[in-house]
Order: C-alpha cells, then sequence, then structure tokens
C-alpha cells in the first residue's frame, strides 16, 4: 500500500513536471529567429509554384492536395519526404540547390534553391 | 500487339470513330457519341482492370521492382475509381454498359488467362510488356475520345488528372520494361 503510494506520487512528480519543462523549451523557441514557411503544394499530379529566396533553416511545408500518394525526393538522397494523399510535411531547408522528382511519378520534377 | 489488347484497340477505336461522327452533324444535334454516365463506365472499367492484373502480379512475381509497381497501380487506380464513383454519385448519373467498357472486359479476362500460366521472370516481362501496351490504349482513348467528349466539367477534370497519372504509369512500366529485358 505504501509502495503503491509512493508510484502515484511520484508518477504524479513525474506528470507535474512535464509542463514544467515544455514551457522551458518553448522558451527559446519563442525568442529564436522566427524561420519563414514555404509552402510547395502538389496538385493534379504536379508541383506547384516553388518558392524562391529560401534561407537555410527556413521551413519546407510540402502539401498533396491529390488524391494520389506522392513524394519529394532529392535526386542526391539528401531528402526523401513521402507524402500521402492530403498530407502536409515539413523539413527545415538545408543550403545548396536540390532537383527533386516523385519517386511513384518521376515525370513530376523540380528544383529547389535555398540560399 | 496481343489478341486481347487488338481487341481493346478496337473497342476504344469504335469510341473514337464514333466520336468523329458525333462532330460532324453538330450543328444539328449537340449530343455526344458517348455521354458523361457511359465515360464514367468506361474508365471505371479501365481502372478495375488494371488493378485485377497487379493482383495478379503481386500474387504470382517475386520481382520487387515489378511488386512496387503493382502496389503502386492498385494504389493509384483505386483512387481514381473512388473519385469517379463519388463524382458518379454526385452527378446522379448511373454508369451505362456500353460495347467500349464490355470489350475492355473481354479483353481484359483473355489477358489474365494468359499470364495465370506464365512463371518467373517470364511472368514478369509479359505483364510488364501488357501494362505498356494496356496504359498506351487507354491513353489513347483518354486523350482521342474520352477527355473531348466528356460535358461535365468535374468529370472533364478527373479525366485530364488520369490521363497525366496512367502517362506516368506507362513511363514507369517502359522504364521496368527495359530492366527486364
Ligand atoms: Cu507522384
Amino acid at each position: 500500500m505504501l509502495r503503491t503510494m509512493i508510484l502515484i506520487a511520484s508518477l504524479a512528480l513525474a506528470g507535474g513536471s512535464l509542463p514544467v519543462n515544455a514551457a522551458t523549451k518553448a522558451a527559446p523557441h519563442a525568442t529564436a529567429p522566427a524561420h519563414v514557411v514555404h509552402a510547395i503544394v502538389i496538385d493534379k499530379m504536379q508541383y506547384g509554384p516553388i518558392p524562391t529566396d529560401v534561407h537555410a533553416g527556413d521551413i519546407i511545408e510540402w502539401v498533396n492536395h491529390d488524391i494520389f500518394e506522392h513524394s519529394a525526393t532529392a535526386r542526391d538522397g539528401r531528402f526523401d519526404v513521402d507524402l500521402k494523399p492530403g498530407a502536409t510535411v515539413r523539413m527545415t531547408a538545408v543550403a545548396g540547390t536540390t532537383a527533386f522528382f516523385c519517386k511513384f511519378h518521376p515525370g513530376m520534377t523540380g528544383t529547389l534553391v535555398v540560399k | 500487339m496481343n489478341k486481347p489488347l487488338f481487341a481493346i484497340a478496337v473497342a476504344l477505336g469504335i469510341a473514337s470513330v464514333a466520336a468523329v461522327h458525333a462532330q460532324a452533324p453538330a450543328a444539328v444535334s449537340r449530343a455526344p457519341a458517348i455521354n458523361d454516365a457511359q465515360i464514367a463506365n468506361i474508365v471505371y472499367t479501365a481502372d478495375q482492370i488494371d488493378i485485377t492484373a497487379a493482383k495478379q502480379a503481386l500474387k504470382k512475381s517475386r520481382n520487387e521492382d515489378v511488386r512496387a509497381f503493382a502496389k503502386e497501380m492498385v494504389r493509384d487506380h483505386a483512387a481514381v475509381n473512388a473519385q469517379a464513383l463519388t463524382l458518379v454519385k454526385k452527378l446522379d448519373v448511373t454508369p451505362e454498359n456500353n460495347p467500349t467498357s464490355e470489350s475492355l472486359s473481354k479483353g481484359a479476362a483473355a489477358e489474365l488467362k494468359k499470364l495465370a500460366v506464365l512463371k518467373g521472370a517470364a511472368y514478369d516481362k509479359a505483364y510488364v510488356d501488357n501494362e505498356v501496351a494496356y496504359h498506351k490504349t487507354v491513353n489513347a482513348a483518354l486523350s482521342g475520345t474520352l477527355i473531348p467528349a466528356a460535358q461535365n466539367a468535374q468529370l472533364k477534370s478527373l479525366l485530364e488528372t488520369g490521363l497525366k497519372l496512367f502517362q506516368e504509369h506507362q513511363m514507369h512500366a517502359e522504364h521496368l520494361a527495359r530492366q527486364l529485358h
């Protein structure tokens, strides 16, 4: 009985400490320079306009508006994002010029330039 | 060209001839040779055929690339058909059987039988070759007959996206065929 009580107490403590952790984690985020989010929308079997003026550390948001599964796969292998129908997936932009394609429908291609 | 495919080509050819006929007396009557209900049925049938062939491939093939291709066919064609069914309900049309879809089904049944007796690499090659030919035929029908004849804008748009998708499948199948030869 005592053991159970201690266990519950420690669980409560652990649980109670979680929001504190989350708060301290969130704090530096709020003060860090905001990273711009750039969306690339796939619709009707093609990648929409590719954003320009993307900087390293920015967020690339892949949005699949199609009813088909697609991917955003870098030719040099630096990323391979699987995009289920309707999915939105984010990744951090890394400096460089990367040609990408859909591994299911290789006629779908694009080039991402990150400064 | 093998016999079942020839039958399919002939069936779709009939459809395109019919479409040409429809264009001639356009001034008199605007009714297309094939209506949206028939087009929906043809597309649904064509998709279903490719799904069935892919499911057979998943049972028979041990080649990883062929299996990945077959899985993609099941997934993509099923997505088109789900959309087609939603559209058919929304438009309140009943898909109509017609000579083209009947002939498609007949040709496909014969092809499935032919493929059923093959094994291993011979099967893989025959399946992929047939996929190349089948997508070519369906794409020709889509661009030459079905898309021009479609009246409803949403149906037309679905067919146009379908054409892009199936052109990708054709390229994928051609790539695979070169690998297997
Ligand atoms: Cu794709």
